[in-house]
């Protein structure tokens, strides 16, 4: 893959983490809150969303933000990844290995989340939708983090 | 879709943990092989090929699991199931801390 199409690819994955941050959060707080309580505060009009209309904007994001990422994971492995074990970066590694890993359990929940989230919604998966868009929540902050942590390491650690 | 999402989390832990990949990909020869080659083509990437394991376990899992079982699965399975997988995936990462 050449540099600028890898450049290209990571700028993108990265935007599309940032569309995904926001949603799976806006998301998150709203399936916590429930319905809209009339009140004006920011805090209450963030919540004071419908968070089922995010269910195919995430799902599509997750899709391509981890194709992309999935895409982009040889170049890290061959340029990235050398300087990680040279530095003896062991911790930038393993978060790393379990972005991986998370990556790949919200990737293959999906298609739970779908179901949990399908209209009209099921009031006996209220318990359900909100244990899936939390756990995912806490996949897309981690691997968000992780992978800005990663790719500022040169001029955080050296 | 459920048993889909539990078999296939499930079945990624087990593919990383056994190594059962369906594929490896060797990117410095861009090569991409079912069976392990020699050190010529450079080091192996099994991340993929654990993906197209659990996909291919939960497809199966999805096809096989009768219907008068899916109406017993509670839905919260899949978020609880893939919190002791992220449990799983911290311990056998705990190597590198």
């Amino acid at each position: 893959m050449g540099d600028s199409l890898t450049t290209g690819l990571l700028i993108l994955h990265s935007l599309m983490a940032v569309a995904l941050l926001g949603a799976i959060t806006h998301q998150a707080i709203a399936v916590k809150s429930g319905p809209d309580t009339g009140k004006k505060s920011f805090g209450a009009r963030y919540r004071a969303v419908d968070p089922s209309a995010y269910r195919g904007a995430i799902v599509l994001l997750f899709v391509a933000s981890s194709v992309i990422g999935a895409s982009l994971y040889p170049t890290y492995r061959m340029i990235v990844r050398p300087v990680l074990e040279l530095d003896n970066l062991r911790v930038a590694n393993g978060t790393f290995e379990l972005k991986e890993h998370f990556a790949a359990l919200g990737l293959l929940m999906l298609p739970a989340y779908w179901a949990a989230w399908s209209r009209p919604l099921a009031p006996e998966h209220t318990a359900a939708r909100m244990g899936l868009t939390w756990v995912l929540a806490a996949i897309v902050w981690w691997n968000f983090l992780v992978g800005d942590v990663l790719n500022n390491i040169k001029g955080l650690f050296h | 879709m459920l048993v889909f999402s539990l078999a296939a989390a499930i079945g990624y832990t087990l593919a990383y943990y056994f190594n059962w990949s369906l594929l490896i990909y060797y990117p410095v020869v861009n090569e991409l092989h079912l069976v392990r080659q020699g050190r010529a083509d450079g080091f192996p990437i099994f991340y993929y090929g654990w993906v197209a394991t659990a996909v291919v376990i939960g497809a199966v899992a999805a096809c096989v699991t009768p219907r008068s079982w899916l109406k017993r699965l509670p839905l919260d399975l899949s978020w609880i199931v893939t919190i002791v997988m992220i449990v799983a995936a911290l311990t056998y990462e705990k190597r590198w801390f």
